[in-house]
């Protein structure tokens, strides 16, 4: 087997450099974002520093507890982003999330973990990229489900109203709303497998062959991957807005849209 | 005597909006009038239970509105709002839609036609809606809700969008219509002419000081 080649640090320096072309477009263009493009490289360099220095040190001193605390910790920041996208949501609504992605997350990683790949869900070598994967596709389509549907909401006023006012459940109002967020947070994810392997290596595929593994190996866990992500997506998404949305109801038929006092 | 048909006493939303005592009587138009920020279409949201007074008591013919179903109430005291909203398509797809969001079933085309003979809408029941006039819309709004037949028709600036002279067609009918079938209209508006001409007990909604809490 081939192994990957190191990356020499004066090397990987240079691949900044190609920061300079997105700065150059973006002052032309004048995209004021100039501040953002070098908060993001810069956070993000120092993020995966730190997270290639905690999981060097959980690989070399395997216990299951770090396992978790890195796991929980993944799970409380996609919680923490998902709902900090979505500002107006009532606590009861926040909760709702909170359960859903935990639930859907943490459940999908389990199937994927022990019953796909066989191994202990506590192996980090597994359970943490894995979890990343799954986490980060689920904040995205979590925060598009709960855009699209507060969006919608807000600009249906008047039909809401007009609804409400003709005597119309309040569910039989709103769940055609909660449908629609769930269809636009699942087209990202459907699309993506469309285009997979003709448009776009993913990442994860691409990775296991860099570093050696036999691409017919890396095509079996990228098509496991795939699949696990839009059951989780879809999963959270569903189950954010399927109980969320009855939380904007209270026992008077009356509605609260989010972000409404 | 007329029996009372809304009874409100101490009635406060937000703290902000509050009402004298006042009572609204069965088989009578009443209209609604005051300065804007009296809370006249708070009155109304109150009234078919879309909003919860904050403080204070209603009455529904004798009943503690907050005991009562709220679905029930508002398909009984129906609420035409200032804010129109209809469905894309043609006259007749949006009866289906407003019907289809009561559960029943589409009228026929000449109990559409009624309707819209009342509102003085001149139109076939497949025209579109895409091309309405703001004030055609208001009136098809209008017939959509009429045509539910509740036991009370509120309607909020019913005419804010039409001309003096199809405003006073369009409430000449409809009052006709409402008189004739046993249904008590409340209105709030803002024209004088039509308040004065059709309003036969005139509620006038002052800024009360929140002296309940």
């Amino acid at each position: 087997m081939r192994e990957i080649v190191e990356l020499g640090i004066m090397q990987f320096s240079a691949v900044y450099l190609l920061l300079i072309v997105v700065l150059a477009i973006m002052k032309h263009a004048k995209i004021n974002q100039t501040k953002l493009l070098i908060v993001a490289s810069f956070r993000m360099t120092i993020q995966l520093i730190l997270a290639g220095l905690i999981l060097t040190y959980i690989f070399d001193n395997q216990n299951p507890l770090f396992t978790v605390c890195y796991l929980l910790a993944m799970i409380g920041f996609t919680i923490k982003r998902t709902l900090s996208k979505t500002p107006g949501l009532n606590k009861k609504f926040k909760i709702v999330v909170t359960a859903s992605i935990a639930f859907s997350g943490l459940s999908t990683l389990a199937f994927f973990v022990i019953g796909i790949v066989g191994q202990n869900l506590f192996n980090p070598q597994y359970a943490i990229p894995i979890a990343g994967m799954i986490m980060g596709n689920t904040m995205t389509g979590v925060t598009l489900a709960l855009k699209s549907f507060s969006d919608s909401l807000k600009s249906q006023r008047a039909k809401i109203d007009s609804l409400l006012n003709l005597g119309a459940t309040p569910q039989k109002i709103l769940l055609p709303y909660v449908n629609n967020a769930l269809e636009t947070a699942l087209l990202p994810t459907l699309n993506s497998m469309v285009g997979m392997g003709i448009v776009s290596l993913p990442g994860m595929m691409t990775g296991q062959i860099l570093s050696g593994t036999l691409p017919m190996t890396a095509i079996m866990y990228q098509i496991a991957i795939m699949i696990v992500i839009c059951t989780t997506v879809c999963l959270s998404s569903f189950s954010s807005l399927h109980f969320g949305y009855q939380t904007l109801i209270n026992s008077r038929n009356q509605i609260k849209l989010i972000g409404e006092e | 005597m007329a029996a009372i048909l809304f009874k409100a006493k101490q009635l406060c939303f937000h703290d902000k909006i509050c009402f004298a005592d006042l009572e609204i009587p069965a088989g009578k138009t009443t209209f609604v009038t005051g300065p804007s920020g009296a809370g006249k279409s708070t009155l109304l949201r109150l009234l078919n239970g879309v909003l919860s007074p904050t403080h204070g008591q209603l009455y529904y013919l004798g009943h503690d509105l907050e005991t009562l179903d709220t679905i029930g109430l508002r398909k009984d005291v129906l609420l035409v709002s200032q804010a129109v909203f209809l469905f894309d398509g043609s006259i007749r797809d949006n009866f289906a839609a407003f019907y289809e969001h009561r559960e029943k079933s589409l009228p026929s085309d000449e109990t559409i036609k009624k309707f819209l003979s009342i509102c003085c809408l001149p139109f076939e029941p497949d025209a579109t809606t895409n091309t309405m006039s703001g004030g055609e819309k208001q009136r098809l709004y209008l017939a959509i809700f009429l045509s539910f037949h509740p036991a009370v028709l509120m309607l909020d600036e019913p005419t804010s969008a039409l001309d003096s002279e199809t405003a006073n067609r369009v409430m000449q009918n409809i009052i006709t219509y409402c008189q004739a079938e046993g249904i008590t209209v409340i209105a709030v508006s803002h024209d004088q002419a039509l308040t004065k001409r059709f309003g036969e007990n005139i509620l006038t909604l002052e800024r009360v000081e929140n002296n309940y809490a």
